[in-house]
């Protein structure tokens, strides 16, 4: 639940996801699931010319497999806290190991 | 200099408590795709998702015509999520001043 | 019995008909001999003989007020076995989904139209008296029906002779118009109505009945006692879907309904339906109601099925749609027979008579059954959908979409339950960002309230991360300045240097005169350390980097006791309130033990009192290395006493020279910069660590400051002086013994040893002042060396002032120089770095202007 936590901090951030077959899309976070499944608003493809079929698209629904990054705005980000969550993340994890 | 004292830390029993140990660190990520990663760890799951800083990604491109030439195409990205299906392997970076 | 040339001994008695499900006379009805020529006494069960037929006087109590039917249609809620009403909105839905489905199921009958020009000409002469009858045309028989049906069994669209109860006999009978078929005929139609045609219907209606004076014989049987009517719906509706399906009844209900009238009245189609609305019905007739009842107890057979023919619950969704439209013809307010018939007659190709069916060729008969066969699959099907209807009330409904709400809710997060460690753990991220950002979720009572603290304590840190800490080192350095200002302000108040600020202008000294021997052989002195160190520094690296693995781990552990101990914090407990409470005291004393434990975990985790080998670097300072090492210092120090952190303090300045940021990051006027790499962790030193020390060195006394001092001019004071963080490290101590002198604090003796290991100090350094600067003179970022040459000027004696200003007296002229030629705030910039250290000796570049 690491990243679904992360990501729901990041909505109503701009961030720009790239796919697996390298479309990139820069939009409006709007939502995440645990499946880390997207939803991104006001939506720009990339690289348009070489995309031209998502152009009138303006909001998307991205499945969470496909996706290969999100860039993502740094100063949204708390790293600090985001490597404590790591770690307790981490320790759970070896928790339910045992 | 004495040796690492693991009672607190407890053994590094599972793969990915070797990564916990990168955390913070500069790694380099190997992906499907020729592509690689040099950037901080900031986070990663069970699932190898992780969380870079201060990214720099390269991708191998091999020559359509000449196999034998291979272009690099480099990209940087100041945070960048990384879903883990794609991770290879994760590996230490060793840091030279 | 094959009436419509049916082979009735090939059905299939498995397939699955209306009735069967729910027919609860079907045993009666089995019962009865299949025989063609039956007789009515024959099938019927007799109840009718069985009915109460005076109990009236109870039906109020039964139905409730039966006065509002005076008032208003029958309802549809008519509450036969205690169920009608709580499926009454099932039933409405039920209906409204059939009708909104109606038009697909429709436009694909209505295709074929070619196939039933001939037999609508022909129906059209009996139905003329309906006006409804000029309806049936855009709904023909369906030809492309044929190959279907020829494709499938006949067998399947036949239902159980005996499931349909008395129909099949009366099929028989066609001739003989018996009562019963007709309404039951009309029950199909109920199904395939949608609202439109309903309406259309009754307006149709409502024209027929201007037209006829029909309805004489309906208001009789309407007399039958609704106490009757209670014992068997049910039967009435499986047999309505049986005659659906066969279709034939319908040519009763047209044919016998009208044109017989009265003859028909032991079993009449319209009387029956009437019933329902009898009172109404029956005033206009008063005088035929006994004859009705006498008439009827005779022609008893029929009875049930008369019964069975009202509109109850189960053919009353429909009628129900029908009964809005009904308003047109008041004369027959929720009367079924109106509604269904007009909805059966909107049936593509319902045979209206027997006799038209004997008149249609093998093709169309089976273009029609057909049809028929569809329409009992979409009946059966919708029965089979319908039969779950009302399985859940509404109040269920709600209930089980609460329960999908609160999973919902467990799923993704309930704001009021935030901080329960459950989410905590699976959220934590999430959970504490949100503290920190002050969202409007804050609650102060939150227990992660101490989770905020934790990381809004680490500020540097937190708001730069890695690239964008600048407003960190920011902070700290002005926290610096602030530090040497006020020494500088203090000192300035002294006349103890009045003699230089007479000497007056720097230009005044010949500086030809400062090159004593004495800085130069400290120069030689302060070198040879240097590079005395450098092969020791070079193997230490070399074990740094083979222990790489082991640091990191020691550092990850010392977080994972930093985690328990913030956690551990959490729940502590208020301190007893008196001794009396012994509780409170152990609950209290338990959780100091356990602290203490995690406290003695933490300092081990930290190799303090690890005693490395010579030329090995002490692994407390390797853990500063590390960037993660670093940023543990601040949380750590908040879980350690006085006395751990004095020591950590010690150990620091012990080891000055060999931080990594110290060793690492020399510069000189003449060298290049540290790579970015250093640079970064430089700055996260001053950040992360440097604000710590800053802090603990705060707390300390004079003598104990004086003896930091002393730890320095053990090591190599001129690598320390060479870096970033050791002449920053330098300033502190100087700075903090000034702000004490400046507070009146410190014993004779302890300002006796301060001023000598001072004296011993500015020697060590005294060579190396001119090497400091970090780049050439037109490098900006130099204040820190201004600042600590300000720190040394305070405190220096005369002499020692002098020898400052020979020391730098170049680079304070190049400065002064240089800022002329630079936009004016940079100028006020570098100036003012400079008159720090000119103010402290008493001077001012305005002096050198």
């Amino acid at each position: 639940m690491l990243f679904f936590s992360f990501f729901k901090t990041l909505i109503d951030h701009e961030v720009t996801v790239e796919l697996k077959n390298d479309i990139q899309i820069r939009g409006v976070l709007k939502s995440v699931d645990q499946y880390l499944n997207i939803k991104l608003d006001n939506i720009q493809v990339l690289e348009e010319i070489k995309y031209p079929h998502m152009s009138a698209v303006k909001n998307v629904f991205i499945r969470g497999s496909v996706v290969r990054y999100v860039h993502l705005p740094a100063n949204a980000v708390d790293v600090p806290l985001l490597e404590d969550a790591t770690r307790r993340e981490a320790a759970n994890q070896a928790g339910k190991g045992k | 200099m004495a040796e690492p004292r693991d009672e607190t830390s407890g053994t590094v029993s599972e793969p990915l408590d070797l990564v916990r140990l990168l955390l913070d660190e500069v790694v380099c990520v190997k992906l499907r795709g020729d592509r690689e990663l040099k950037g901080r760890l900031h986070a990663y799951d069970s699932h190898c998702n992780l969380v870079l800083g201060d990214v720099e990604e390269t991708i191998y491109v091999v020559d359509e015509e000449d196999e034998e030439d291979v272009k690099t195409i480099s990209k940087k990205s100041e945070m960048l999520f990384v879903r883990g299906d794609s991770v290879v392997l994760i590996s230490p970076q060793t840091v030279s001043f | 019995m094959s009436f419509f040339g049916f082979d009735t001994s090939r059905h299939n008695p498995a397939a699955t008909g209306f009735s069967q499900a729910h027919n609860p006379f079907a045993g009666l009805s089995n019962r009865e001999d299949e025989g063609d020529a039956l007789e009515f006494e024959d099938t019927y069960d007799g109840l009718g003989d069985q009915l109460d037929e005076t109990g009236d006087a109870f039906n109020d109590d039964t139905f409730g007020d039966t006065t509002v039917f005076e008032s208003k249609p029958v309802g549809k809620d008519f509450d036969f076995f205690n169920t009608t009403a709580k499926v009454a909105n099932a039933i409405e839905e039920e209906h409204v989904r059939f009708t909104r489905q109606q038009p697909t199921a429709r436009s694909s009958q209505t295709v074929p139209q070619a196939a039933a020009p001939a037999a609508f000409q022909h129906h059209a002469p009996g139905s003329s008296s309906y006006g409804h009858y000029s309806q049936l045309p855009p709904s023909k028989p369906a030809r492309t029906g044929y190959e279907k049906y020829s494709s499938e069994p006949v067998a399947e669209l036949q239902v159980d002779a005996a499931l349909w109860g008395v129909a099949p006999k009366k099929q028989t009978q066609a001739a003989v118009p018996s009562a019963s078929p007709a309404p039951m005929a009309a029950a199909p139609a109920r199904k395939i109505l949608s609202l439109e045609e309903v309406e259309a219907q009754m307006r149709a209606q409502a024209k027929k009945t201007s037209q006829q004076a029909t309805p004489s014989p309906a208001p009789p049987v309407a007399a039958v006692p609704s106490g009757s009517q209670t014992q068997v719906p049910p039967m009435h509706y499986d047999q309505a879907y049986q005659f659906a399906q066969h279709g034939q009844p319908a040519q009763h209900a047209d044919t016998t309904g009208h044109d017989q009238g009265a003859p028909a009245g032991h079993g009449h189609p319209i009387t029956i339906l009437q019933r329902p609305t009898s009172k109404p019905a029956a005033s206009p007739q008063p005088p035929t109601q006994p004859a009705a009842h006498a008439r009827q107890q005779p022609s008893g057979p029929i009875h049930p099925t008369q019964i069975l023919q009202n509109p109850n619950r189960l053919s009353g969704d429909a009628a129900r749609v029908g009964m809005h439209q009904q308003s047109p013809h008041g004369s027959y307010p929720g009367h079924p027979i109106h509604r269904q018939q007009g909805s059966f007659s909107q049936q593509p190709q319902i045979i209206t008579h027997p006799s038209q069916l004997s008149q249609l060729n093998e093709e169309e008969k089976a273009a029609y059954l057909d049809q028929e066969a569809k329409r009992a699959k979409r009946n059966h099907k919708i029965f089979l959908m319908s039969r779950d209807n009302g399985i859940m009330t509404p109040q269920d409904k709600s209930f089980v979409t609460r329960i999908q709400l609160q999973q919902l809710v467990a799923a993704t997060g309930n704001p009021n339950e935030h901080g329960t460690d459950e989410s905590l753990t699976e959220d934590f991220y999430y959970q504490v960002h949100s503290q920190i950002q002050g969202s409007q979720r804050q609650n102060p009572n939150q227990p992660l309230n101490n989770f905020a603290q934790t990381y809004l304590y680490q500020t540097g840190s937190r708001q730069g991360g890695m690239r964008r800490h600048h407003r960190g080192p920011e902070n700290h350095m002005q926290r610096m300045e602030q530090q040497v200002q006020r020494a500088v302000e203090a000192a300035k108040n002294k006349p103890k240097n009045k003699q230089l600020v007479i000497e007056g202008s720097l230009g005044k000294i010949s500086f030809s005169n400062a090159k004593t021997p004495k800085p130069l052989l400290n120069i030689k002195r302060a070198e040879n350390p240097t590079e005395a160190h450098r092969p020791s520094s070079a193997h230490r690296h070399i074990d740094h980097v083979g222990d790489r693995k082991s640091d990191l781990r020691s550092i990850e552990s010392i977080y994972t006791t930093l985690m328990k101990m913030e956690d551990h914090d959490r729940v502590m407990p208020p301190p007893p309130a008196n001794d009396a409470d012994t509780e409170a005291i152990q609950t209290f004393v338990a959780w100091n033990s356990e602290a203490q434990i995690l406290n003695n975990q933490l300092w081990e985790s930290l190799r303090i009192h690890d005693h490395p080998d010579n030329g090995v670097v002490h692994p407390f300072i390797i853990l500063l290395s590390y960037t993660k090492g670093m940023k543990a210092m601040q949380r750590v120090s908040r879980h350690l006493t006085h006395e751990q952190r004095t020591t950590i303090l010690t150990l620091i300045l012990v080891n000055l020279d060999s931080l990594d940021v110290v060793r690492g990051a020399q510069v000189t006027p003449d060298s290049p910069q540290p790579n970015a790499a250093m640079r970064e962790n430089v700055e996260l030193f001053i950040v992360a660590v440097m604000s710590t020390l800053f802090n603990i060195l705060n707390e300390l006394d004079l003598d104990l400051v004086a003896g930091m001092l002393g730890l320095v001019c053990s090591r190599n004071v001129d690598v320390i002086a060479k870096s970033r963080v050791g002449a920053s490290m330098l300033t502190m101590i100087l700075s903090r013994a000034e702000i004490i002198k400046h507070g009146g604090g410190g014993s004779e003796q302890a300002w006796h040893s301060w001023d000598v290991t001072h004296t011993q100090f500015f020697d060590l350094i005294e060579p190396s002042l001119p090497h400091t600067f970090p780049g050439p003179v037109t490098t900006s970022d130099d204040i820190y060396v201004w600042q600590l040459l300000a720190a040394l000027g305070i405190g220096a004696s005369p002499d020692q002032q002098q020898r400052l200003v020979l020391a730098v007296k170049d680079r304070v002229m190049d400065t002064v120089a240089l800022s002329k030629t630079l936009p004016q705030d940079l100028a006020a910039q570098r100036l003012q770095n400079v008159n720090l250290f000119m103010r402290s000796i008493g001077l001012d570049v305005e002096l050198l202007q």
